[in-house]
C-alpha cells in the first residue's frame, strides 16, 4: 500500500528545541486533537484547527527557553498535563493553560532532557541525572559524558523503575537508584530514545533510539544481556535522528515508526511480519524536524503526522486528499478560507511593515548621536560538527531560524572543502596567503533565497590542527553576522570506540612529569575528538580510539603524573609525542617522554592499508576503462567479443562511476598516510628520510606490497 | 503537476548542446545528436521499416530506430534546418575543428562539404538580415561565416575572440533578424549583417545565446546562461533583466511556453540532471524535473506527430523525455505543491522576519538606555552607533615585495576594529569572492585591499565589511558598494621621454576641455588634487600591469592624441571616450608600428603555414597510393607463398604507417599554429575597428577583409592607419 500526505502548514512559532512539540489527547468533545508546543523564547502555545485556521487555546508570557515538553498525568489516565523544562525549572500546565506547578530543581545547568511518569519525573543537564518522586530529589548519578536523552521504561509493566538514559560516547546507560546496572554499546552517538510502539512492545523492555548519524536502532533492555533486535543503517547519508513516535499512520492496524531527521527528512517505517521495519514512506522539509508525533489535528477522520521544525513551523502531513471529490461548491468555499487567511496574513504584514519602517527610521537617526550604541540582533544558529565514519571526513551543518544570506568559512589548518550535493549555495574560493594572516582556506557561500540550512564537507589531515570558523550572515535588518569556532584536533579523524584488539603490535609512548590528573586530561581532550570536557571521575582512566580512516587504534590510559597512548600505527604516537610535548611546553611543565617502537607494527599498518589501496587502484582502473568499452560497445553492437573481466566492467558501470564519485581523493589520502608514517617510522630512529619520499612515492606509483614493505625495511 | 508525455532510453551518449531535431524527409520529425569517436546519431521512430545502406550511414547494433552517421571527427555543434527552401526538407549540418557538411539525410547525400580554416564552434541556421536566403552561419576562431544552400560563402566578418555561441534574433524589431555572438572576450555583440549594433560584457567566458521574443514575449532580446559559472538570465535588448547563479552549469537553453500562457518561459537543463522552467519577468522557478545525469539539450518539436510541439530533453545518458505544455486548467500550477500553501508560508516567513527586524529595534532601544559603552559589550556585538566606514581607492605603485596595484582602503570612524571584509564583484577575482581576514594578532581599525583587474572594465564592487571588537563574536556588517573605474591600472606619473611610446591614434572632437577631464577623472583614479581646466593639456600614465606609457594630448582646436603601444587600450580609451560624449561616427588616424610589425610577421607565417599545409597534403595523397599498391603485393606475396617478401612489404608497410603518423602530427601542429595565426589576423582586423566608431568601424572591417582576400598587405596597413583604403 503506498502512503500519501499532503503537507499542510499550521502555524509559525519562535525557534524550537528537539522533542518540544506534543498533541493533547482527543477529548469526547471533539475528534480533533490540540497541539501544545513551547519555543526558545519560552512561550507555551496550546491551539486547535477550526476550519483550517489556528484558534489558540492559550498561550503563556515568554520567559527563559523551552528546552523539552512532555505531557504526564496519573498514570493510566489520559496524560493531558502539561509540563515544560525550561532551564533549572519545571513548570506544569494543565490543558486550559492554568499553572499549576512550579518546581525551581536544585540543579546548577540548565534540564537539557526530561521524562515523566506518574509522579516520578526523571531529568538531566548536561552530565547530571536526577530523579524526583513528587518532587522530591531520590536518585542521583554523574554520567562520564553528555547525557543526550532520558526515558524510563514503563512503571506499570515492570517491577521496577528503570531509567535509561542515552550519552554521547555511544553508550545507553541503563540504572537503577542512583547506579548504572549495565550499559549498551550502540553504533552512533544517540540523541533521542523512546518506547517502542509507545509502551515498550510486547514486553515493556523495547526501546528506540536514534543516533547523530542517522541510525535507527532497536535494543531489547533486559538485564543482563540486553539484545539488539533490528538495526536500520543510514545508507541515504539523511541526517540525525532528533524524533521518533509509534503511530498507525497506514491505517493496518500495527503501529507505525514516524522518524524526524535533522536534514528535515520525515520517515514513516511500517513492520513486516518479522517485525523487521521497512521504509514507507519520506518527504523533504527544508529544515531540522524536532518533534515529530502522530495523530488528527487538521480534519476530523484524517489521520496525520504533526511536526515541528527548528525555525517554528508547525507542519501536517495529512492522508486527507488535497483535491476534494465534493461538488463544485465546496472547491470554492475552500479558496475563499484560504483567501480570507491570505488577506489577513497581507494587512497583518502590511502594519507591521510600516512599524518596521517607523523604527528603522528612529534607528537610522540615532546612528547620528554619539551616544547612543548599536546593538547586534542575536540570532540563533543551530549547528553541528561531526565526523562521518563512512569516508572520514567531517560535516558542517549550519541552520538559522531566518533564510542564510551568505557564509563566510575560513580556517588556520590546511582542509579541504568538498562538494555537498544537497547545498546549492555558491561557493567562491578566495586567494589566501597563510603566511601573513594565517589563512589556509577562505571561502564565501552565497546562499540562494530561502536557504536555511547549509550542509558542508570537511576533509582534516591528522596532525594539522587549528580552527575552522565560519561567518554566519542572515538575510535580517540591521545586517549582522555571528561567528562559530570548530577545533580541528591533531588526530582529528579518531572516534571513540569501547573495545580493542589486544593482539596488534603496539608502540607505546610513555608521559611522566609533574602534571595533575586534569591537566593530562585536557590535553587529551586537546588531541583527541568525543572526550567529555570534565575529567572524568576516578584517578585512573582509559579511553580507546579507532581512526576511521586506516582502522588503526590508540589505547590512552592516564593519571596523575603519568601517561600511556598506545598505538599500532607510528603516525599516531609521533603526532601525540609532537603536539603533547607542544603543550607541556607551553604550561612550563617538564614532561619525560619515553616511547617504544614496535618494529612489527609498521608492517601491520601497511597490512591494513594494503587492501584499501589495492580496491582504490582497481577500481580508478576500471573506471578509466569504462568510456572506452563503452565506445566500444557502441561500435561492435555487443559485448559478446570482451573478456568477461570487461563485460563485468560494463555491466558495474554506474555503481564504479558513483563510488569513484563519493570519495575523491581517496587515493592521494592513502598515499598520504603512507608517506607519513614512512617519514615517522624514521623520525623515531632518528633519521630523516624526506629526501627519499620521491622514491616513495614511484614505488606507489606502481604499487606492489611487498616491494613497499621492503622499501620501507630497507631505507 | 506536469508529467513527460513520452520516455525514451537511447544506449547511446549525447554531447551537451549537440541535439536537433528535423524534419529529414520532409514529415517526419527527427532527433540528430552528436555522441561519441565522431559520430553522429539520428533517431527515427516513425519509419521504422526504412533503413538507410550507405557506406556512410548504418543501422545502430544496440538500437533498431537509431542509425549512425560517421563524421570521423570530434564534432562540434550541429544543427538542423532549411537550407535549401526549394526543397521542402530539412538538412542536418555537422561542424567539426576543421570542416562543415550539410547533410541530405533522407537521400543520404551532401549539400554540400567545406572546408573552414577557422573551425566552427557554433552554428545557426537562418535567415540573415537582407540576404534572403537561409544561411548556415558558423563561428570559428574571431571569425563569423555564412553559407548557403550551394555553400556559397555570403557572409563574413569578425569578432573580438573565439565565437562561443551563435543566435538569430529579430533585435530591433525592423522584421529582420540580427546575429547575436557570444565570444570568449566575455562579450556579446548584436550584427547587423556586418556592422555591430550593439555590445554587452559578460563575466565569463562561455557564452550560450538563446534568441528569445517577437509574438511569444513582452520582451525583445535573447536569454543567456554562462556556462563556467552557472547563472543564467534575460536580457531585454542591451539591458539585462533578470539573472540567477547557480552552484550547477547551464548545459542548455530553450525559450517554450510550457504552461500554456501565451509567453515563452526559459527552460534551463543543468549539469546535475535538473531541468526547470523559470518565468521570463521574474526568474521564478514554474516547473522542475529531475534526470539522473546531466541534460544534454533541450529542443522542441512535434515528436509524436499529433499536432502538439513538446519541449524535449535529453540528457548525456541517452534518455529523452518529452512534455507538453501544461493545459489551461492548471493556471500555470505545474508544480507538486498548492500555490495558496507557498503563498501562506512566504508571507509567514517575511512576517517572521519582520518581528524579528522589529525586536531588533526594541533591544537596540532597551541598549540605549543602559550604561555608557564598555569592553564587555564588544563581545556581543556593541558598538556605538555613529560608527561610520569609510572607503577610499587609490593607485598603489607597489613595493619590492609586491607588484603595482589598485589599492581598496576601508576604515572605521572610531575604534572599532575590522574582522574581515568580503568584496563580491565579477570578473576580477579567482572566484565570485574576494576575502580579507587578518590573522587575530594584527586586527585594526583600517584596510587596505589589493585589487588588480585582469581587463580595463568597470566593476561594481560590493563591499560587506565585519565590523565589531576585539572580542566580538558577533560583528555588525556593513554593505556597500563602490564603483572601480575603468582605467584604474593606470597611475598618473610625470612624462618619461626617453620610453614615449611610438603607436598612437589622433581623432577631433568638439568638446571643452573640463568635459574632458571630467572623463578621466571618472574613468581613472586620479589624485584628489588634479585640476586641469584649460586645453591645451597632457597627461601622462603607467600602466600597471606592464610598466609601459600612455599619453593624453588635449590640443585647443578639440584635436586629441592617445599616445601607446597597446592598440586594444588605444581602442579601449575611444570607445569609452565615445560612450561618454555621445558620439555616433569617429574616424581617427592611428599608427602602432610594433603591432603592425608583427602583424606583417605573422601575415608571412600564415602564408607559410599555407603552402606547408598544401605539401603535407600532397605527401599525404602519395603516401595513400603507396599504401595501397604495397598492400596488394603483400598480400600477391602471400597468396604465392613467398613468406619472406610478404614479410618485407608488410614491414614497409608498417613504416610508411609510423610515417603517416608523424605525418599527421605534423599536420596537426601545423594546423593548430596556422589556427592560431590566423586568430591573431582576425583580432588585428577587430581591433582596427575597436579603434573608430560608427559607419568608420565597419567600413575598416569591411576593407580590410577585402585587402585580405586579394593578398594586399600594403593595403591592409593603410587601410589600419587611415581608415579607407584611398590615399
Amino acid at each position: 500500500m503506498d502512503l500519501h500526505l499532503h503537507r499542510a502548514d499550521y502555524v509559525q512559532v519562535g525557534v524550537t528545541s528537539q522533542k518540544t512539540m506534543k498533541l493533547l489527547p482527543a477529548t469526547r468533545g471533539s475528534a480533533t486533537q490540540k497541539v501544545v508546543i513551547g519555543d526558545h523564547e519560552g512561550v507555551v502555545l496550546c491551539f486547535g484547527m477550526k476550519k483550517g485556521e489556528a484558534v489558540a487555546v492559550f498561550k503563556t508570557l515568554p520567559g527563559q527557553k523551552i528546552a523539552r515538553l512532555e505531557l504526564g498525568g496519573i498514570l493510566n489516565t489520559p496524560q493531558e498535563k502539561i509540563f515544560v523544562a525550561a532551564g533549572s525549572e519545571i513548570r506544569g500546565f494543565t490543558k486550559r493553560g492554568k499553572q499549576f506547578l512550579s518546581f525551581e530543581t536544585n540543579l546548577t545547568e540548565s534540564i537539557k532532557a526530561m521524562h515523566i511518569s506518574g509522579s516520578d519525573l526523571f531529568l538531566s543537564a548536561s552530565y547530571i541525572y536526577s530523579h524526583y518522586c513528587d518532587c522530591k530529589d531520590q536518585h542521583y548519578y554523574l554520567s562520564g559524558d553528555k547525557i543526550n536523552d532520558v526515558i524510563c521504561l514503563p512503571v506499570e509493566r515492570l517491577p521496577h523503575l528503570t531509567p535509561v538514559l542515552a550519552c554521547q560516547d555511544r553508550l545507553l546507560r541503563v540504572l537503577q537508584g542512583s547506579d548504572v546496572v549495565f550499559e549498551i554499546e550502540v553504533s552512533g552517538p544517540p540523541t533521542v530514545l523512546a518506547l517502542h510502539n509507545g509502551n515498550g512492545g510486547d514486553s515493556g523492555e523495547d526501546v528506540l533510539f536514534g543516533t547523530s548519524d542517522g541510525k535507527l536502532g532497536l535494543v531489547q533492555i533486559t538485564a543482563p544481556t540486553p539484545a539488539h533486535k533490528w538495526e536500520i543503517q543510514n545508507e541515504k547519508k539523511r541526517g540525525g535522528i532528533l524524533c521518533v513516535d509509534s503511530f498507525d499512520i497506514m491505517g493496518d492496524g500495527v503501529k507505525d515508526l514516524l522518524v524526524g531527521r535533522d536534514d528535515g527528512m520525515v520517515e514513516v517505517y511500517s513492520f513486516n511480519n518479522a517485525n523487521e521495519p521497512a521504509l514507507r514512506f519520506d518527504q523533504a522539509l527544508s529544515e531540522s524536524v524536532t518533534s515529530i508525533q502522530g495523530g488528527c489535528v487538521g480534519k476530523d477522520g484524517y489521520d496525520e503526522i504533526v511536526v515541528s521544525t527548528y525555525s517554528g513551523w508547525v507542519t501536517g502531513l495529512t492522508t486527507e486528499p488535497v483535491h476534494k471529490e465534493g461538488g463544485p461548491g465546496e472547491e470554492l468555499r475552500l479558496n475563499q478560507e484560504t483567501q480570507h487567511k491570505l488577506s489577513c496574513l497581507r494587512s497583518e504584514l502590511e502594519q507591521l511593515q510600516l512599524k518596521v519602517t517607523q523604527e528603522r527610521e528612529r534607528y537610522q537617526q540615532s546612528s547620528q548621536s554619539s551616544q547612543a550604541k548599536s546593538v547586534v540582533p542575536s540570532f540563533s544558529i543551530n549547528d553541528k560538527f561531526t565526523l562521518n565514519k563512512d569516508d572520514a571526513s567531517y560535516s558542517l551543518i549550519l541552520e538559522v531560524q531566518t533564510a542564510i544570506d551568505n557564509v563566510l568559512v575560513q580556517s588556520d589548518v590546511p582542509i579541504d572543502l568538498l562538494d555537498v550535493d544537497k547545498n546549492s549555495a555558491v561557493v567562491s574560493f578566495s586567494s589566501c596567503d597563510a603566511e601573513s594572516s594565517d589563512n589556509f582556506l577562505l571561502a564565501t557561500y552565497r546562499c540562494q533565497a530561502n536557504t536555511t540550512r547549509l550542509e558542508l564537507k570537511i576533509r582534516s589531515i591528522e596532525g594539522q590542527y587549528g580552527t575552522l570558523q565560519a561567518y554566519v550572515t542572515p538575510r535580517i535588518q540591521p545586517r549582522t553576522c555571528q561567528v562559530r569556532q570548530y577545533l580541528i584536533k591533531p588526530l582529528s579523524l579518531h572516534q571513540r570506540s569501547h573495545c580493542i584488539d589486544r593482539d596488534r603490535p603496539m608502540n607505546t609512548l610513555t608521559l611522566t612529569g609533574q602534571f595533575s590528573f586534569a591537566e593530562v586530561h585536557s590535553w587529551v581532550v586537546f588531541c583527541l575528538p568525543e572526550v567529555p570536557e570534565k575529567p572524568p571521575a576516578g584517578e585512573c582512566v582509559t579511553f580507546y580510539f579507532q581512526n576511521t580512516f586506516l582502522d588503526t587504534q590508540l589505547e590512552s590510559t592516564y593519571r596523575k603524573g603519568e601517561g600511556v597512548f598506545k598505538s599500532d600505527n607510528i603516525s599516531t604516537i609521533s603526532i601525540l609525542k609532537d603536539v603533547l610535548s607542544k603543550e607541556a611546553t607551553k604550561k612550563k611543565i617538564n614532561l619525560n617522554i619515553s616511547y617504544e617502537i614496535n618494529e612489527m607494527s609498521v608492517k601491520h599498518t601497511l597490512g591494513l592499508i594494503h587492501p584499501k589501496l589495492e580496491y582504490q587502484l582497481l577500481l580508478a582502473k576500471k573506471v578509466q576503462l569504462i568510456d572506452a568499452l563503452k565506445e566500444l560497445q557502441v561500435h561492435e553492437g555487443n559485448t559478446d567479443f570482451l573478456i568477461p573481466e570487461y563485460r563485468c566492467i560494463l555491466e558495474e558501470a554506474e555503481r564504479l562511476q558513483e563510488e569513484y564519485k563519493r570519495q575523491p581523493a581517496h587515493l592521494e589520502r592513502l598515499y598520504g598516510m603512507i608517506t607519513d608514517l614512512f617519514i615517522d617510522k624514521f623520525k623515531f630512529k632518528g633519521t630523516n628520510v624526506k629526501t627519499k619520499v620521491p622514491l616513495l612515492l614511484e614505488i606507489l606509483d606502481s604499487y606492489d606490497q611487498n616491494t613497499l614493505i621492503a622499501f620501507f625495511d630497507a631505507a | 503537476m506536469l508529467l513527460p508525455v513520452f520516455t525514451l532510453k537511447l544506449r547511446h551518449k549525447i554531447s551537451p548542446r549537440m541535439v536537433a531535431i528535423g524534419r529529414y524527409d520532409g514529415t517526419h520529425p527527427c532527433l540528430a545528436a552528436a555522441t561519441q569517436a565522431g559520430k553522429v546519431f539520428i533517431h527515427n521512430p516513425h519509419t521504422r521499416s526504412q533503413h538507410f545502406s550507405a557506406s556512410r550511414v548504418y543501422q545502430s547494433p544496440l538500437e533498431s530506430d537509431v542509425s549512425l552517421l560517421n563524421i570521423n571527427q570530434a564534432v562540434s555543434c550541429l544543427t538542423a534546418g532549411v537550407l535549401n527552401p526549394a526543397l521542402g526538407c530539412d538538412a542536418l549540418l555537422v561542424g567539426t575543428q576543421t570542416n562543415l557538411l550539410a547533410y541530405d539525410v533522407y537521400n543520404n547525400s551532401d549539400f554540400f562539404y567545406r572546408e573552414v580554416a577557422d573551425g566552427a564552434n557554433a552554428i545557426v541556421l537562418g535567415t540573415l538580415g537582407d540576404i534572403s536566403s537561409p544561411l548556415a552561419i558558423i563561428g570559428g576562431n574571431c571569425a563569423l561565416q555564412g553559407f548557403d544552400h550551394e555553400g556559397k560563402d555570403l557572409f563574413w566578418t569578425v569578432t573580438g575572440d573565439n565565437v562561443h555561441s551563435l543566435a538569430l534574433c529579430d533585435f530591433d524589431g525592423d522584421g529582420k533578424k540580427e546575429l547575436l555572438v557570444g565570444s570568449e572576450d566575455f562579450d556579446i555583440r548584436v550584427f547587423k549583417e556586418d556592422e555591430i549594433v550593439a555590445e554587452m560584457t559578460e563575466t565569463e567566458v562561455r557564452i550560450n545565446l538563446f534568441p528569445f521574443g517577437g509574438n511569444h514575449s513582452r520582451f525583445i532580446g535573447f536569454l543567456l546562461s554562462i556556462l563556467d559559472n552557472g547563472t543564467v538570465g534575460v536580457y531585454d535588448k542591451t539591458a539585462r533583466y533578470w539573472r540567477i547563479k547557480s552552484k550547477n552549469y547551464a548545459m542548455s537553453i530553450h525559450a517554450f511556453d510550457l504552461n500554456s500562457d501565451g509567453v515563452c518561459e526559459l527552460i534551463t537543463g543543468w549539469s546535475n540532471g535538473k531541468v526547470d522552467a523559470r518565468s521570463d519577468r521574474t526568474g521564478e522557478v514554474i516547473f522542475k524535473d529531475n534526470f539522473s545525469s546531466a541534460i544534454a539539450g533541450v529542443v522542441e518539436g512535434d515528436y509524436r506527430m499529433d499536432g502538439h510541439v513538446q519541449l524535449i530533453c535529453c540528457s548525456v545518458d541517452g534518455e529523452i523525455r518529452g512534455y507538453l505544455p501544461g493545459s489551461a486548467e492548471m493556471r500555470g500550477n505545474l508544480m507538486d505543491t498548492s500555490v495558496e500553501q507557498e503563498l501562506i508560508r512566504e508571507l509567514s516567513q517575511k512576517k517572521q522576519n519582520l518581528l524579528l527586524e522589529l525586536r531588533n529595534y526594541e533591544e537596540n532601544a532597551k541598549a540605549e538606555w543602559s550604561s555608557p559603552l564598555n569592553e564587555a559589550d564588544g563581545q556581543w556585538g556593541i558598538i556605538p552607533a555613529n560608527t561610520k566606514l569609510h572607503t577610499a581607492l587609490s593607485v598603489n605603485l607597489g613595493s619590492e615585495t609586491r607588484a603595482a596595484h589598485t589599492e581598496l582602503c576601508i576604515s572605521t570612524s572610531n575604534d572599532t576594529i575590522i574582522r574581515a571584509v568580503m568584496i563580491f564583484a565579477e570578473g576580477i577575482f579567482l572566484g565570485e569572492s574576494h576575502v580579507v581576514h587578518p590573522s587575530i594578532h594584527s586586527l585594526s581599525s583600517s584596510i587596505c585591499i589589493p585589487i588588480t583587474p585582469p581587463k580595463d572594465v568597470p566593476v561594481d564592487l560590493h563591499l560587506k565589511t565585519f565590523v565589531g571588537y576585539r572580542s566580538s563574536t558577533q560583528f555588525h556588517v556593513f554593505e556597500l558598494t563602490r564603483q572601480l573605474p575603468r582605467f584604474s591600472m593606470y597611475a598618473l606619473t610625470s612624462p618619461d621621454s626617453a620610453s614615449q611610446p611610438l603607436g598612437y591614434v589622433n581623432f577631433t572632437i568638439a568638446e571643452r576641455a573640463q568635459r574632458v577631464f571630467v572623463w578621466l577623472n571618472q574613468n581613472f583614479l586620479l589624485p584628489e588634487d588634479t585640476d586641469i581646466q584649460n586645453a591645451p593639456f597632457q597627461v601622462c600614465f603607467t600602466s600597471l600591469r606592464n610598466g609601459s606609457q600612455l599619453y593624453i594630448k588635449v590640443k585647443l582646436s578639440g584635436e586629441i592624441t592617445v599616445k601607446t603601444d597597446d592598440i586594444e587600450l588605444a581602442g579601449d580609451i575611444i570607445q569609452s571616450v565615445a560612450s561618454f560624449f555621445a558620439i555616433e561616427d569617429l574616424q581617427v588616424e592611428a599608427d602602432f608600428p610594433v603591432y603592425f610589425e608583427e602583424l606583417r610577421k605573422v601575415l608571412v607565417k600564415v602564408d607559410e603555414y599555407h603552402s606547408v599545409h598544401q605539401k603535407l597534403s600532397a605527401d599525404m595523397a602519395d603516401n595513400s597510393n603507396l599504401i595501397r599498391s604495397l598492400l596488394v603485393r603483400a598480400e600477391d606475396a602471400r597468396l604465392m607463398r613467398d613468406m619472406k617478401t610478404m614479410k618485407n612489404r608488410y614491414m614497409e608497410l608498417y613504416d610508411l604507417n609510423k610515417d603517416l603518423l608523424n605525418g599527421y602530427k605534423i599536420r596537426c601542429n601545423n594546423h593548430t599554429e596556422l589556427l592560431g595565426n590566423l586568430k591573431a589576423v582576425n583580432q588585428a582586423i577587430q581591433r582596427a575597428g575597436h579603434l573608430r566608431v560608427g559607419k568608420p568601424k565597419n567600413q575598416v572591417i569591411t576593407a580590410c577583409r577585402d585587402a585580405i582576400r586579394s593578398n594586399n598587405i600594403n593595403t591592409l596597413f593603410r587601410i589600419m592607419r587611415v581608415g579607407t583604403t584611398s590615399s
